[in-house]
């Protein structure tokens, strides 16, 4: 293999990884936590592949991952905007109902899967991969990372998304919208999260039952090592899709165990986080100050 | 006309009951329909399922060890310290035991050594906690994504030395430790294939001991402070940074103690991948404590609920009707449903005109 094959071959691990941690990290800046990742991730690959079995195109399956992926952001955001609940609760259910209908998306659609493969039809779940194609896995989502970041930064609506995750109060007094705010962050992220877990299928090319899970927490843990800025993921979820991507080749030539190159995304993280809050980095890369707090007043409208 | 949510003047009578009750039967009727919708799972055998693991004996090992984590998170919950990482602990716990179980002396005097797998255990589980509650307490880093991020760490950390360091000799080809020698293993109830004394044991010792502190102990008291109104605390002059740590560490070191119980009553050995392994009893005792409103008394009643459910999704995999997700929906449709009506404790709805 030449230098620029080896590049390519990260290219569909990037895109699963950046894509998620991007939208990971946009959705949180809205100052939702999110522990549902995990769940959502795992049924966005599930949900890919079933919809790319029953329709024979892993174009619908993409767009499935990500309407459904959408879908459970929405819920997410709705519950833990208009009610007094914990976010982690909140979180953590969806990411528990993910796991479980993951399964069973999957598994009916392996099982029509097989019968077609009997039948003489294979179907296509894996997005291409000719080289071309994995030149835009790595350009589309940096490019797309690199609008979200001037949206962020530069539209009224990214200013709004930052003024509900710092102060959600101070925000409606200003006449925002919170909820809808954090519908839009909810929409935008979550749309990114599913695209980012049908790369991941096109990246393992097989599903059983549990593909995936663990690698929403490896974004959720890039996001944060990055301080969840759209353009430093790049560079973070890089350098892990790379360590993911040759884990093993790495072990055959470094002895680096893969166990230790698992680790090291979430050790980053830790350091990350802690580089974060004790620097003047705090000023830019901290979370937002009302990132899983309750929103709530004394009554409202529901 | 409009509906809103308004403050109670004083919370729904009966709350801690009706609510977890409601939330468990609307829970699982949701995951009825949701299995019969995807996977076509006839509903009157779902809840079949459900109802025979209400009674099921198979239930009594899970049920000890949810009750031992829930004590343990109830110790940080009741502080508002969200301790997501009793996963982490509690593998390292088994780990710790496994060290003194296969690596030392000790287990030529049992007695000596169960008592030193545990206090190890619930050293290294406390001390793994610690870790979070020292970002928290110095850095202000919130403890949720710290104890998520590092059970992971935990993980891969066992995985390395059961795969290299620790691994068995008489494994027959698969990556795991020996078998703990056979004295170190907890002693069997009568009559039962997977519950010991110890285990039994420890829970009531953890029910025990986490309610007479959060009760009695000025420990406890400043701990529930902590939780309603930590500026209180700063006025009176309490460490609290001392505070968020310990209350982490107890945390941690009961949930290190369910992780010795785990590896000398049930597992006996480490297999590699952890995370392919484990029954994720960290995670699904979240559930038992939110589910239990923090209050220590009706862990045991969410501990036996959540156990059931947990039975019901594998009798239903047996049964051949449904692969292991169910459990998994199960608890992701009662937690969520609960999440959502635990408002009406303390809030009602009221329309109002206009």
């Amino acid at each position: 293999m030449d230098a620029a094959s080896y590049i390519l071959s990260v290219a569909p691990a990037f895109m699963a990884y950046y894509l998620t941690s991007l939208g990971q990290g946009f959705f949180e800046k809205s100052g939702v936590l999110n522990l549902s990742i995990d769940g959502v991730f795992v049924l966005g690959i599930a949900v890919a592949y079933a919809a790319s079995i029953y329709s024979c195109s892993p174009w619908v399956g993409l767009a499935a991952a990500v309407l459904t992926a959408v879908v459970f952001g929405m819920l997410l955001t709705y519950v833990t905007t208009k009610f007094p609940v914990s976010h982690g609760a909140a979180g953590l259910s969806i990411m528990f109902l993910g796991y479980g209908l993951a399964g069973l998306v999957g598994v009916a659609a392996r099982n029509t899967y097989n019968e077609m493969v009997v039948s003489g039809i294979y179907p296509q779940f894996t997005l291409p991969v000719t080289p071309i194609a994995k030149v835009l896995m790595f350009a589309i989502p940096v490019g797309l990372g690199i609008l979200l970041y001037l949206l962020e930064v530069r539209t009224k609506l990214g200013a709004a998304v930052r003024a509900v995750g710092e102060d959600p109060h101070a925000a409606t007094s200003l006449g925002i919208d919170v909820l809808r705010v954090r519908l839009i962050a909810a929409a935008l992220g979550y749309s990114l999260i599913g695209a980012g877990s049908a790369g991941f299928l096109t990246w393992v090319a097989t599903w059983s039952e549990g593909t995936g899970i663990n690698h929403g927490w490896i974004a959720y843990a890039v996001s944060l090592a990055a301080g969840r800025h759209p353009l430093l993921t790049v560079g973070t979820a890089g350098a892990f899709a790379i360590l993911a991507t040759y884990m093993y080749t790495l072990q055959a030539a470094y002895n680096l165990s893969p166990e230790i190159a698992k680790m090291i995304p979430f050790i980053v993280a830790i350091g990350a986080m802690v580089t974060f809050m004790s620097t003047p980095l705090r000023k830019k890369l901290a979370p937002p100050q009302s990132l899983g707090r309750r929103f709530f007043k004394e009554e409202r409208t529901v | 006309m409009k509906v809103v949510l308004v403050k109670r003047v004083k919370p729904l009578p009966l709350g801690g009951l009706v609510i977890p009750g409601a939330s468990i039967v609307i829970g699982v009727l949701i995951s009825t329909v949701v299995l019969y919708v995807i996977s076509r799972a006839d509903p009157l055998v779902t809840l079949s399922c459900v109802a025979s693991a209400l009674v099921s004996p198979e239930i009594v090992l899970t049920f000890l060890f949810l009750t031992i984590l829930g004590a343990a998170l109830l110790v940080a919950f009741n502080g508002s310290i969200w301790n997501i990482g009793a996963e982490g602990q509690l593998w390292l716990g088994t780990a710790a035991a496994t060290y003194i179980a296969l690596f030392t002396a000790l287990p030529q005097a049992p007695a000596i050594a169960k008592v030193a797998m545990v206090l190890t255990a619930m050293a290294l589980g406390g001390t793994w906690a610690a870790v979070a509650g020292v970002l928290r307490a110095y850095l202000s880093i919130d403890e949720v994504p710290v104890t998520l991020i590092m059970n992971y760490i935990a993980y891969y950390i066992i995985n390395y030395l059961v795969r290299g360091p620790w691994l068995g000799k008489k494994t027959w080809g698969y990556i795991r430790t020996d078998m703990i020698p056979d004295q170190v293993k907890f002693t069997l109830l009568p009559g039962s294939t997977t519950v010991t004394y110890e285990v039994l044991i420890i829970a009531v010792l953890a029910l025990i001991a986490v309610y007479f502190m959060l009760k009695y102990t000025s420990l406890g008291l400043r701990i529930r402070i902590l939780g309603s109104n930590p500026d209180a605390l700063k006025a009176a002059g309490v460490n609290v940074r001392a505070l968020i740590i310990t209350a982490l560490t107890l945390s941690g070191a009961i949930a290190g103690a369910m992780g010795a119980a785990q590896l000398a009553g049930y597992l006996h050995r480490i297999s590699y991948p952890i995370e392919s392994h484990t029954a994720n009893y960290g995670y699904t005792a979240i559930l038992v404590a939110w589910l239990s409103m923090l209050d220590i008394r009706a862990v045991p009643i969410a501990a036996y609920i959540v156990s059931a459910l947990y039975q019901a999704g594998i009798s239903m995999q047996i049964a051949g009707i449904s692969s292991a997700s169910a459990t998994y929906v199960f608890i992701g449709a009662v937690l969520l449903t609960f999440t959502v009506l635990r408002v009406f404790s303390e809030y009602s709805l009221r329309v109002i005109r206009g």
